[in-house]
């Protein structure tokens, strides 16, 4: 049948108006990591290393394919790749531990000029690269996702969080220098992805939030920097994810602003309120990663179902999977998703 | 001329209210040397500032970044007045709380929205800071004989530690003697329930109304 859609094609019909079966399922990796301990100890791996060795990475990304739980590759999976590169020192965790930033390099926005020099040959940069370089290399019709940090949790993971809020209106001026160095950084590492094969380009920015800045600083901050990301991605005719975490009521009218073609929420958003306000926009989300940890198969099932009725244009968990999300939950999602199809096929 | 107690008092909560470090300073010195009674300043002036504060972040008009820099005019005029408690006034017996980020996760804005806004209510607050070791909740406790545990994450990843935490609290015995109240993004009350902590607070204004409740303060 001529008809039957690749994955690849599948998620590339989905944003771009064109007809498709049923709505892709993906999760994107980045922040929104996919890869849970159940997987990792079928490839009998530690996950600590895989965010060193891109072979490793490589093969993480392809197992969740091939243990049908979505339908894309994503590297890579956690989010301190690029204020590692600036200085903030990173420990790696373990199989049920993500990496995380446990020190920060400035101590103020003003001081971004003694920021490092990045060098994207190098760290855990080529890492990802090479392992996207791998995914490509394999030929397949699965769409490979690349992912950043966006430029808040970046730049706040550089420095203390509290104070860089605070500078965002005490030293504003400064706050905003200090964010372009931080964007053009995040750029480039997304231009050098899809050079090495991504197809798709997410960007998740889950500390700029509404609820965190207000509609104000994220207007002013989080809306101009993530756009000039997907400007930047798009004029390589590569179409852009964006993740926004927590509750969306007060900021609809910026996030509108924000230029990606795919937005995905957080569970707590309600799916038909965004799609309702968010017209132009395909909207993906948002099966809770609550349930997909401590729930039943049957709850996953209602959860997608409703994800499906209400038109989700592309369906994926709410937020990173919890580490210990046993594979039977996962695999639930991208079921249900099918089976949704069949169900609708036989009715007419 | 000297400024009047009221005029004082107002301009400290106002100046707290709209963030305004060095009103707050100000008014507090000025306070101090007119010798107007010093908890009374405390609590009238730079407290009052951080409820009024604390309302409008429960009504969304102010969000995280404006909270953070009321509490920083706050704490300002704290520290100018403080010193000047009377020794019983000092001496008070506290409500006291341990808090931090469990094992795992480095995001703290919650957590130290928490920490002030239970400052503000009168507690004495230890942090542990974030990416906690779980043992050293329960050490802490022992240290200072919390009332109140407070453990927050923001990541699905790191919720499980929390669990870990009240089996070593029962562990070392001394679960009965504390409260422990969770909160983060990916928690729930249904979480909060099946790890056995005493309640859970979605948001910083209402764990201060949780903890009162919990420790029979209100």
């Amino acid at each position: 049948m001529g008809n039957i859609l690749t994955e690849k094609k599948r998620l590339f019909n989905s944003l771009s108006n064109k007809k498709v079966d049923r709505p892709p399922c993906i999760c994107p990796g980045g922040m929104m990591n996919m890869v849970t301990k159940d997987l990792i100890d079928q490839l009998g791996v530690e996950f600590s290393e895989a965010h060193h060795n891109p072979n490793l990475m490589a093969d993480l990304a392809e197992l969740v394919y091939k243990e049908k739980c979505f339908e894309n590759y994503g590297v890579p999976f956690c989010m301190t790749i690029e204020s590692e590169a600036f200085g903030a020192k990173v420990k790696f965790g373990n199989n049920s531990i993500e990496p995380h930033v446990t020190q920060y390099n400035i101590d103020s926005v003003a001081d971004y000029k003694s920021l490092p020099k990045v060098d994207y040959a190098k760290k855990r940069f080529a890492v990802v690269l090479k392992a996207i370089e791998i995914l490509k290399g394999k030929e397949t019709d699965i769409p490979i996702i690349g992912n950043i940090t966006g430029p808040i949790s970046t730049a706040s993971s550089i420095m203390e969080p509290v104070d860089f809020y605070k500078e965002l209106r005490k030293k504003n001026k400064l706050a905003h220098e200090y964010l372009e160095v931080v964007t053009d950084s995040l750029i480039e590492f997304a231009l050098l992805q899809i050079k090495a094969g991504a197809d798709v380009i997410a960007i998740s920015d889950p500390s700029g939030t509404g609820e965190i800045l207000g509609p104000k600083f994220f207007d002013e901050f989080a809306v101009k920097y993530i756009n000039k990301i997907i400007d930047a991605v798009q004029s390589e005719g590569v179409p852009v994810i964006v993740h926004i975490c927590g509750q969306m009521k007060n900021v609809y009218g910026k996030v509108k602003k924000l230029r990606s073609e795919v937005l995905s929420f957080d569970s707590i958003v309600n799916i038909k309120e965004a799609i309702n306000n968010l017209p132009n926009h395909y909207i993906m989300g948002n099966i809770s990663t609550y349930a997909l940890e401590f729930g039943e198969k049957e709850k996953i099932q209602e959860l997608t179902k409703h994800c499906l009725k209400q038109e989700v244009d592309i369906v994926s968990p709410a937020c990173g999977l919890g580490m210990n999300s046993p594979l039977e939950n996962i695999q639930t999602i991208l079921q249900t998703v099918k089976g949704g199809v069949k169900n609708a096929a036989s009715e007419n | 001329m000297t400024i009047s107690k009221n005029e004082l008092l107002k301009r400290m909560s106002e100046g707290v209210l709209e963030m305004e470090e060095d009103v707050v300073i100000e008014a507090a010195n000025n306070y101090l040397e007119a010798g107007y009674p010093v908890l009374e300043g405390i609590l009238e002036g730079l407290v009052d500032g951080m409820n009024k504060a604390s309302v409008l972040y429960d009504e969304e008009e102010y969000f995280v970044t404006d909270v953070l820099l009321c509490s920083d005019a706050m704490y300002e005029g704290l520290n100018i007045l403080r010193p000047h408690l009377s020794s019983d006034e000092v001496d008070r017996k506290k409500p006291t709380g341990v808090i931090g980020v469990v094992h795992g996760d480095t995001h703290d804005i919650g957590k130290n929205l928490v920490k002030i806004m239970l400052e503000t209510a009168g507690f004495e607050m230890y942090d542990l800071g974030r990416d906690v070791p779980l043992i050293d909740f329960v050490e802490k406790s022992k240290e200072v004989k919390a009332d109140l545990i407070c453990l927050s994450t923001l990541m699905t990843t790191t919720m499980s530690g929390m669990e870990t935490v009240i089996n070593l609290l029962k562990e070392h015995g001394i679960r009965k003697d504390l409260k422990v109240i969770v909160g983060g993004g990916p928690i729930s009350q249904k979480f909060s329930d099946m790890i056995g902590a005493d309640g859970y607070s979605n948001n910083a204004v209402e764990a201060v109304k949780l903890s009162k409740s919990l420790l029979g303060l209100v």
